[in-house]
């Protein structure tokens, strides 16, 4: 769990210098997407810490909360799609792609 | 041009993605997923910046089968930045203005793609949430209870509460079983 942890961490460190270089370069817009971006690594980072070592948690409720923050953001997202909202579209679709990254990273570092 | 206007123009062009949208449609028309592959940014974000850009005027839009094909409103790009700079603010109330900002905050808190999300407590921001329900209403026009019960509905499940308090604001009226908009 602790490659899992680090892998978020460096994700983290990675968002917050391309939001730094999108604000310097002037792409404010750009710069809050990438902020929704690296506080979803942010999110699951808090979440692993808290269930990994908690009795009666451990992965699978790891892996269950992720698949729960999947179906929200999804059905915000699809909301956001029918009504034509194009920045919650892509705030939701941010943070629907760095939960993907995250997911895709999971399992080998749970074993 | 209004002042308003100009701060939309200026404001939707002092970020480097959107000025380098423009510059791209300064070579000829363009559609999303052709300038977010040029741009290097996901489709989605592309749109996202186009509206702000044809919220401001600088680009039109029109639909090509599945694409929306974008670009620039030379009216626009081509006034001078000293007219643009000069243009004039609106003449409008100060107070008239003030009012309908705080009105519109009210509203893009309590509404959330036309549905109410809660009813205010405070009676100023539960009369303006009623009012903009009903919008849904055609002055004059009679609806019986359940006509009207369906509407509110769709906005929110509390159709009765909302009912009753607009009989009581007397944004609605009641006739026995029938009801009328009144404001």
């Amino acid at each position: 769990m602790d490659t899992f942890i680090q892998y978020l961490t460096e994700q983290i460190d990675a968002g917050k210098a391309e939001i730094a270089r999108l604000e310097e370069d002037g792409c404010r817009d750009d710069a809050d997407f990438a902020k929704v971006r690296t506080n979803i690594y942010e999110v699951c980072r808090t979440v692993t810490n808290a269930l990994a070592n908690r009795p009666g948690a451990g992965p699978e409720a790891i892996k269950k909360q992720f698949e729960n923050f999947r179906t929200i953001w999804g059905a915000a997202l699809a909301n956001a799609g029918k009504h034509d909202d194009a920045r919650s579209i892509v705030i939701e679709e941010a943070k629907l792609k760095a939960l993907a990254d995250v997911t895709a990273h999971f399992p080998e570092a749970a074993k | 041009m209004t002042q308003e206007n100009a701060l939309k123009i200026f404001k939707s062009l002092a970020d480097t993605s959107r000025l380098r949208i423009v510059q791209s449609l300064t070579k000829g028309e363009m559609y999303t997923e052709l300038l977010a592959e040029r741009l290097g940014i996901t489709p989605s974000t592309v749109s996202f910046h186009m509206k702000k850009l044809e919220d401001a005027g600088l680009v039109i839009s029109r639909k090509e089968q599945y694409y929306t094909v974008y670009s620039l409103n030379r009216d626009v790009l081509e006034s001078s930045l000293f007219d643009v700079a000069a243009a004039a603010p609106e003449q409008i109330d100060e107070q008239q203005k003030r009012e309908a900002e705080y009105r519109q905050k009210v509203i893009d808190s309590f509404f959330e793609y036309g549905k109410l999300k809660a009813i205010p407590v405070q009676r100023k921001k539960k009369l303006i949430c009623y009012e903009v329900i009903a919008e849904s209403f055609t002055p004059g026009k009679v609806y019986t209870e359940q006509e009207l019960n369906d509407i509110i509905a769709q906005i929110h499940e509390d159709y009765c509460t909302i009912r009753r308090d607009m009989i009581g604001e007397g944004i609605l009226r009641r006739d026995g079983s029938e009801y009328v908009r009144m404001k």
